[in-house]
């Protein structure tokens, strides 16, 4: 039904554009964690660890071609076992997808639609989004690569403006360094490369995959350049206590844009319209690929009904769930089970397989 | 039937696409410039200066005070009592009364609700009220009426120009966050117009004292020499009044601290070009004349900053020098001992400013 043909431009923009999203949502997280400006070193071990787990993974799935995690799964655990993965994927991408949403309908509502009720545009974004996601993974990859270059990018640009005034000394101190606080918020540092168990799946859908591998590890690289300038920007900007103290410190940042011969009544709405292009996309894309999840867990054969079956799946999550601001007190734990199982059920795969190829060669 | 759905689909999106259903037209507007804001007991007495834009002329404005609890309050009421629509957007100056500023409860309270506000634009300009900020805002000046729009030039100009430290209530927020203080501007009604001269020290939310000029120039040129703007120094040298004009300034800095110790030693470099002399008197071939007027002009600098350090440290009990954010972010290892006593460890600092003073040229004539 769907063409599941993606260049691997098309790839590393979902996955740029997905690590973004959830970049800047986590980045609270990642500044309160610890005493000091020291959050860049976390993002920096996430990255590696991530880094050296793409190869084998790589080869892993170009091994089984089109398939993703879940049907690898299928192929080298015990039923049980594969089915509780594809679960937890799809338990991963709701609450996700749902958290974003929550998140992104307040922002809106707080700086641009005041009186609209948050559920209606809970909906609104669902219902487009569905209606995108619907129409398969290309006409998603073609909005992702366009939202690159008419969102993300532009955003960025407009956001250096901000840097007027700034502190670049805010980065210090660097010694004595909070190596607790540092280890403590790897693993959020690490849920910010959401792009992982996003690329567990959209690596099976490109059409060059033997570009897959260069491609993974150019997406680690930009998300990572991305994650610590987006870092250091909030550091040198607004210095460590304020930092902490804001809500949405990237949404924040854009009142500051001071661009010389432009005029805005309100420069966080110039931001926030880059961030909805960034934002929608996002959750076409982990919409798509929740179904994608739902399809593989539960092997039907018409794949785009579960998109419908999202939607109030979907709508109860985000408007029960409070906005990510409210849960940073709460979220610890499922921080840490989250992003170590975005990293372990990879690395078991990896492992499994091996174990099976070595016992196949004897 | 495919007509017809396409039909519906485009009555509805030409209903629902009617983005300026409830616009407001900007003669139905008042776009607040200036508010300023004093104590009244437990209540506040808002006084907004609005423009008249709506009227054709950009030189006539309508001021309304009211006391109101806060700025939501004062909002709500303003809104009933005008038919037009009330925007804070392009609001461009607050001016605090003196009385708030020296209520510590009442600056956090108007602070966090400003930032707390997704609407209000944190880079509003702010300043200190010398006396009630109502009187500053009531002041009519024939060259410039918008007090709003004059201050707003002003606070621009004097932080560009390096006079004053912060013009931003974004800026105050963060000073007052990461270094517990901050130096605001005072503006105080002169004869028919407004002046900024002075600045206020804010420590922990509450006004302990305002600075004369000199004494602002002298923590500008300590904490950003590059920037700071250093008036002519005028001294008497051997009966004849030399005057010299700062053009450079280059500053090193040494922080040392061992344990309760804390000693600061400020180098600072002044060079200068002589701004006036008297013609005919060739004096200021004569070399030793030349280092007389160096010395003179080091002492006067050196004096006038010796004299402020001690005010700081010793009357207002106030870092508007940093030095507590150098050491957390370059010695946080020793810093972490003293983090609790720190004011104590300020206050009995030894802080020493060597100046250097260099004269580059003598103008146009020897």
């Amino acid at each position: 039904m769907f063409n599941q043909d993606i260049t691997p431009y098309q790839n590393i923009s979902i996955l740029i554009l997905v690590s973004f999203a959830f970049q800047s949502m986590l980045m609270p997280l990642l500044l309160s964690e610890m005493d000091g400006p020291m959050g860049w070193v976390a993002i920096v071990i996430a990255a590696f660890l991530i880094y050296i787990i793409i190869k084998p993974l790589n080869k892993v799935m170009e091994k089984y071609k089109e398939d993703t995690i879940i049907s690898i799964s299928n192929r080298l655990f015990p039923k049980i076992v594969s089915k509780t993965i594809g679960i937890y994927y799809i338990i991963m991408f709701l609450t996700a997808n749902s958290i974003l949403m929550k998140d992104f309908a307040e922002q809106i509502k707080l700086m641009m639609l005041f009186r609209t009720p948050i559920s209606t545009i809970i909906i609104v974004i669902l219902l487009t989004a569905s209606y995108a996601a619907k129409k398969g993974i290309q006409p998603i990859a073609n909005i992702a690569s366009i939202a690159i270059l008419t969102g993300l990018v532009p955003y960025l640009f407009t956001i250096i403006f901000s840097t007027y005034y700034a502190d670049y000394s805010n980065i210090f101190p660097v010694f004595p360094a909070d190596v607790q606080g540092i280890l403590k918020s790897v693993p959020a540092a690490m849920l910010g490369f959401f792009g992982l168990p996003v690329l567990l799946f959209s690596n099976s859908r490109v059409s060059a995959k033997e570009k897959n591998i260069i491609v993974n590890k150019r997406y680690i690289i930009i998300g990572t350049i991305l994650y610590i300038s987006c870092y250091l920007l909030i550091i040198v900007k607004f210095g460590m206590k304020e930092a902490v103290n804001l809500v949405w410190p990237f949404i924040s940042i854009m009142k500051f844009v001071n661009i010389p011969g432009f005029f805005f009544e309100s420069t966080e709405i110039v931001g926030l319209c880059f961030q909805i292009i960034v934002t929608f996309t996002c959750i076409c894309i982990i919409a798509y690929f929740t179904n994608l999840a739902m399809q593989e867990t539960f092997k039907t054969r018409e794949n785009g009904y579960f998109i419908f079956l999202q939607i109030p799946v979907l709508y109860i999550m985000a408007v029960a769930l409070p906005g990510m601001y409210m849960m940073f007190p709460y979220i610890q734990w499922p921080i840490y089970v989250l992003s170590g199982l975005n990293f372990l059920i990879p690395l078991a795969v990896i492992f499994v397989d091996k174990k099976k190829q070595g016992a196949k060669n004897s | 039937m495919k007509n017809i759905k396409i039909l519906i689909i485009a009555i509805i999106t030409s209903i629902v696409l009617t983005g300026c259903w409830d616009s407001a037209e900007i003669n139905k507007r008042e776009y607040l410039f200036a508010v300023g804001i004093d104590k009244n007991g437990k209540n506040l007495t808002f006084t907004s200066e609005i423009p008249k834009i709506n009227e054709g002329s950009e030189e006539q404005r309508i001021i309304y005070t009211k006391e109101s609890r806060n700025f939501a309050d004062f909002y709500s009421t303003s809104y009933l009592h005008s038919e037009k629509a009330i925007s804070d957007r392009l609001m461009q100056v607050i001016v605090l009364g003196e009385d708030v500023a020296r209520d510590p409860e009442t600056l956090k309270k108007l602070f966090d609700e400003i930032q707390r506000s997704p609407q209000m634009n944190r880079r509003v300009k702010i300043c200190i009220a010398k006396g009630k900020a109502q009187d500053i805002i009531n002041t009519e000046m024939s060259n410039n009426p918008i007090t709003g729009r004059y201050l707003s030039e002003m606070l621009i100009k004097l932080k560009r120009e390096g006079y004053q430290d912060i013009y931003t209530f974004d800026e105050a927020i963060l000073h007052l966050g990461q270094f517990g203080c901050a130096m605001l501007p005072v503006v105080e009604i002169n004869e028919e117009s407004l002046t900024v001269e002075r600045a206020a020290i804010i420590n922990e939310y509450e006004l302990v004292g305002i600075l004369e000029p000199e004494e602002v120039q002298t923590i500008m040129l300590l904490l950003n020499p590059n920037k700071a703007n250093i008036r002519n120094i005028n001294i008497e040298v051997d009966g004849s009044t030399v005057s010299l004009g700062a053009v450079d300034v280059s500053m090193t800095d040494d922080l040392d601290l061992k344990g309760d110790k804390l000693s600061a030693n400020y180098n600072i470099s002044l060079y200068c070009y002589i701004d006036s002399f008297i013609i005919g008197n060739n004096s200021l071939e004569d070399r030793n004349f030349m280092n007389k007027v160096k010395n003179e002009a080091s002492k006067m600098v050196s004096d006038t900053a010796v004299n402020t350090i001690y005010k700081l440290q010793h009357t207002y009990k106030t870092d508007l020098l940093e030095v507590k954010d150098k050491l957390f972010k370059f010695h946080k290892a020793d810093y972490k001992k003293i983090e609790d006593k720190y004011d104590e460890v300020f206050e009995a600092a030894d802080i020493n400013i060597n100046l250097n003073t260099e004269i580059k040229s003598t103008g146009l004539v020897k």
